[in-house]
């Protein structure tokens, strides 16, 4: 019988798994009792937070509002993971970009029309970038978690790849323009941008992540896959090299091209896009790195119901994907049902396939 | 009829033979390639490599010579960016390439424009547009404005972050007959059907035709979302613009 993944295994030496365990099991590609629910970008949506009482933009800011609004992916979604980091925009605010902290209802975001750096020799890393109160309220969100939920469920950390830097600080049209410009230049801002993911992502292990969250949008709707080869994957390989702990890459959109190249990376896994299907991008990285995805976002979750979600989920379990969970961090109006529906039907489908593993 | 090699540029006969491959527009570029003057073949080409310097001088070399402005747009920087549409829509190029053909079109836009406002040509009709609420990106909808205002329409641009009230204020400030909306987040797409509720509790939206795009966009969501349209990229928002507008005003009452 298949083991998560594709290989066999005897049913009968899997015993239950803790979420925590489960999920650095699929991260390894090993056996696993179920297949893990997994958001590794965020799941927060207004009605958590009305439930919780822990609203956006405070919960981007405030430690214990983050802790708590994070851990209703596990306690009320039935997830096997709890992400603290909702946004992608925690140490660009640290940084020093401008942003936009909007209200409950919208993310925050970077106003990427007003960049910090027009050039490589202005990048510089903040002295006190590390106490910066965007980048502590993550530490101690990770170590708040960590100290209610122990070894129960596994905590996923994000720190920003170097090319999403770039679109934050340098802009993303003068950014993507110095790529094709200046290409020796672009590699040298991304050598030192690396730093600052290497900082965060660093201390979130040390403050109790068991895995991270890389996003590097070089995503197939704006460059190539011969883009990532060349700008991106050996950084990412030496992520892997570098991180005592498992990555998992993240980059929406058409990704199928590149998975190739990611695959070979040594990153734990892939949070790959439903614009990618689940079967093809199985084959395409033949086992050399677990996918997490990719249930439709803005037709599937948010606009329609638990059937459509339901047939999404086994389609993922049926290829084989390793972790199953939302696209990309979810609209915020995104209804509760149709998220718990993930959970329900993984478990549902291991009932209806116990040989699978 | 034109054959391929009736093209004196070589460089555009090279890019229609290598990326162009619906017979439908192999036909129509060579048309309109055979047809245009040397200089425009060599602005055209200039477009597709993305050589801002270049357009730049030869636009200004061709108004020198007595080239009209409509001519120049047309058969020259408009040309040379439907190539590069094309290129871009079956993935040969990508947005970094893009971006530096659109240089290359303002550099020659900057020398058009001027001369085309004291003309006093009358726009094909006025589109709102602007990225919806939360969301900052605003690659593909500028390239959308850039294509939209070189084939004759009038763009009112509202930038990023735009509320349903900032839309519903240019709507009835311009009289403006179609609203573009973008969004490249799949978080913020929501925010497009919230725009059109809006409209609708407005009593806007039976005068407005409104087009989404972006990314994550595709034409189930815009269907959901009650739009009038969705376009891929910035040549199929150009030509969605021009569909509706037909529609719009051949079902207007006599």
């Amino acid at each position: 019988m298949r083991i998560n993944g594709g290989d066999t295994v005897n049913p009968a030496s899997i015993k239950p798994m803790t979420s925590r365990q489960r999920v650095m099991a699929a991260l390894r590609r090993e056996p696993v009792d179920r297949t893990p629910v997994c958001n590794p970008t965020s799941v927060a949506t207004v009605e958590l937070m009305d439930l919780v009482d822990a609203h956006f933009p405070d919960a981007n800011r405030d430690p214990v509002l983050m802790a708590r609004l994070a851990a209703t992916g596990y306690t009320e979604l039935g997830f096997d993971t709890i992400m603290p980091v909702f946004s992608i925009i925690q140490e660009s605010s640290a940084l020093g970009c401008k942003m936009q902290w909007e209200q409950k209802d919208n993310w925050p975001t970077v106003r990427m029309r007003e960049p910090i750096w027009t050039d490589v020799d202005d990048i510089k890393v903040p002295k006190d970038f590390m106490k910066h109160p965007d980048i502590v309220c993550v530490l101690d969100a990770i170590k708040l978690l960590r100290r209610e939920f122990g070894d129960e469920v596994a905590i996923v950390g994000k720190t920003m790849g170097p090319w999403t830097l770039g679109y934050h600080c340098f802009g993303v049209e003068p950014f993507l323009l110095l790529s094709l410009d200046d290409p020796g230049k672009t590699m040298l801002a991304l050598d030192r941008m690396k730093e600052i993911t290497y900082l965060f992502g660093l201390a979130q292990i040390e403050a109790g992540a068991d895995a991270l969250t890389l996003p590097d949008h070089a995503t197939g709707d704006l460059v190539s896959a011969e883009y990532y080869k060349r700008f991106l994957q050996e950084m990412h390989t030496e992520f892997a090299e570098r991180f005592p702990a498992p990555l998992i890459l993240h980059i929406c959109g058409r990704t199928v091209d590149r998975m190739g190249y990611i695959a070979e990376t040594g990153m734990a896994a892939f949070h790959f896009d439903s614009k990618n299907k689940p079967q093809e991008s199985m084959e395409t990285v033949h086992g050399k790195i677990s996918l997490v995805g990719n249930i439709n976002n803005p037709e599937t979750l948010f606009s329609k119901g638990p059937e459509e979600v339901r047939a999404e989920v086994e389609a993922n379990l049926a290829a084989g994907v390793h972790l199953v969970g939302p696209e990309c961090a979810i609209p915020l109006q995104t209804p509760i049902e149709n998220l718990t529906e993930i959970s329900r039907t993984v478990r549902d489908w291991h009932h209806a396939h116990p040989h699978v593993h | 009829m034109a054959e391929l090699s009736d093209i004196k540029n070589a460089t555009i006969r090279a890019e229609i033979e290598e990326f162009v491959t619906r017979p439908e527009e192999i036909a129509r570029n060579v048309a309109l390639f055979t047809r245009a003057h040397e200089r425009m073949q060599a602005i055209a080409a200039g477009i597709i490599d993305g050589d801002d310097d270049l357009v730049d001088k030869l636009t200004t070399e061709a108004i020198e010579a007595g080239h009209e402005a409509l001519e120049v747009m047309d058969d020259g920087l408009i040309a040379g960016m439907g190539v590069v549409g094309i290129k871009f829509r079956e993935n040969f190029i990508f947005v970094p390439e893009v971006l530096a053909c659109a240089r290359a079109m303002k550099a020659g836009m900057k020398h058009i424009e001027p001369i085309l406002s004291a003309s006093g040509v009358e726009p094909i009709a006025t589109v709102i547009m602007g990225t919806v609420k939360g969301d900052l990106h605003d690659i593909g909808k500028n390239l959308c404005i850039m294509m939209l205002r070189g084939s004759g329409f009038e763009v009112i641009d509202l930038g990023v972050d735009t509320s349903a009230d900032a839309f519903i204020d240019a709507i009835e400030t311009h009289g403006a007959p179609i609203v573009g909306m973008s969004a490249l987040l799949t978080t913020t797409m929501p925010n497009m059907g919230k725009t059109i509720e809006a409209f609708i509790d407005a009593g806007l939206r039976e005068q407005v035709l409104v087009m989404v795009g972006g990314a994550p966009v595709t034409q189930e969501f815009a269907d959901d979302m009650g739009a009038d349209g969705y376009g891929k990229d910035a040549l199929a928002c150009v030509s969605l613009a021009k569909q509706l507008i037909e529609a719009k005003r051949r079902n207007a009452p006599a």
